[in-house]
């Protein structure tokens, strides 16, 4: 250990911080410097004196300056105009938010950013002449989405209060339901935009579709079907997103 | 509320006066006690209470003194305001001395050391105070010292 070491683990060798090895190293350099010994000496008194120095007390006045400084300010807030109060309010409500309240807000505006574009992606298709006037004569029949009922006959989305067994009982059924519901919704997006494609895009679209709808026909209730339905959506979500892509790299970014 | 005062006036005080000097003490102070029952809706407990009321202590100190544009780089000239004896084991106004001397100290190394040698608070409490990491702690306490001794020190050389 050299004088500069030392001096470095001086502060904390004099606040008892070091361990035992290191504490003995410092002890040891300083019996054998006296320039390192003159050091620690003078930081040792100046912490002590640091230590001894008074706490003090304030004038007896200070507590009438620190209430008529609060009256002041209440009297200001009271008279002042009511927005400032509003949003004095809000800025207490806004310190609660966690990070994780402020990252859900997040991804709920993006969320709804990307549905807003999306609406709005669609409605100018619709509103194009041209892709209104273009053959659609191959399209087939789209009937996806069949009203699935609960095993007691009454549709998911109208159940009232249930308890947990029905729950249970009726929650493959249900899920099903929202698979379809979700097909149809996202078949409806291809077909308006299948007028944009080639007869072969158009064609092997079609193909695919029927294959897919056979595959759901064919499947048994519960898993199987959800499956089914699973692959038709990864499908139909694969076509609409290329042609998105495709029309944005067209016509540039919304 | 007047019972909140009495148990915090005198660190408050203690550690503003050491902090902005005694001229402006009193207003910084009062300005901290405002704060502290304004403010006292909002604390969330993420920290002790007196943790956050040393906080606001410290801020305020520091944010008086950068509006009022003291930051000074200590110079030889100010040395001779604080007379030194030549013994600092025997100096009976080695208390004065060292408090003449914290005043031409940078703020920063001022309420460091004001907070752990002054009123004993460890490193942690420290760094909750100061809003930093312990090792920060650590090293401005290590070079505050060492201008301290510098101050006094050199105070020494000159008598």
């Amino acid at each position: 250990m050299n004088c500069g070491d030392v001096q470095i683990a001086l502060t904390p060798y004099l606040d008892g911080e070091l361990d035992i090895d290191r504490g003995r190293e410092v002890r040891g350099h300083l019996r054998s410097c006296a320039a390192c010994r003159q050091v620690a000496r003078e930081e040792s008194l100046l912490r002590d004196g640091l230590r001894a120095l008074p706490t003090l007390d304030p004038p007896g006045d200070l507590w009438r300056g620190i209430a008529r400084q609060l009256a002041n300010a209440e009297l200001a807030d009271a008279t002042g105009p009511r927005w400032r109060r509003v949003v004095a309010r809000w800025q207490r409500s806004l310190r609660g938010l966690t990070v994780a309240t402020a990252a859900v807000a997040i991804a709920i505006a993006i969320v709804a950013a990307v549905g807003i574009w999306r609406a709005s992606h669609r409605g100018l298709q619709a509103a194009r002449p041209e892709l209104a006037a273009a053959p659609a004569a191959t399209a087939p029949e789209v009937a996806i989405a069949p009203v699935v009922a609960t095993p007691e006959g009454a549709p998911c989305s109208s159940l009232g209060p249930r308890d947990l067994a029905f729950d249970l009982k009726t929650e493959p059924t249900c899920v099903t339901e929202a698979y379809a519901a979700a097909a149809t919704s996202l078949l409806d997006a291809a077909l308006e935009q299948r007028a944009l494609w080639s007869d072969e895009h158009q064609s092997e679209f079609n193909a695919k579709l029927d294959q897919l709808r056979r595959d759901i026909d064919l499947a048994s209730e519960g898993r199987p079907r959800q499956r089914a339905y699973r692959a038709l959506i990864r499908y139909l979500q694969r076509v609409t997103s290329r042609d998105e892509v495709e029309l944005a790299g067209v016509r540039g970014a919304p | 509320m007047e019972m909140l005062y009495h148990q915090f006036k005198r660190r408050v005080f203690s550690m503003a006066h050491r902090i902005v000097g005694p001229s402006d003490v009193e207003e910084v102070a009062q300005d901290v006690f405002v704060r502290v029952f304004r403010g006292l809706a909002a604390f969330r407990g993420d920290s002790q209470l007196s943790t956050w009321i040393y906080r606001l202590t410290v801020n305020a100190s520091l944010s008086h003194l950068a509006r009022r544009g003291r930051r000074q780089e200590v110079g030889d000239e100010i040395l001779a305001d604080v007379p030194a004896p030549p013994d600092l084991t025997r100096d009976p106004g080695l208390a004065a001395r060292i408090e003449a001397a914290m005043q031409h100290l940078p703020p920063g190394y001022r309420a460091i050391l004001v907070l752990h040698d002054v009123e004993g608070m460890s490193h942690e409490e420290c760094a909750a105070i100061l809003e930093c990491r312990v090792g920060t702690c650590k090293s401005q306490l290590h070079k505050a010292r060492a201008r301290m001794r510098e101050l006094l020190g050199a105070i020494g050389d000159e008598a």
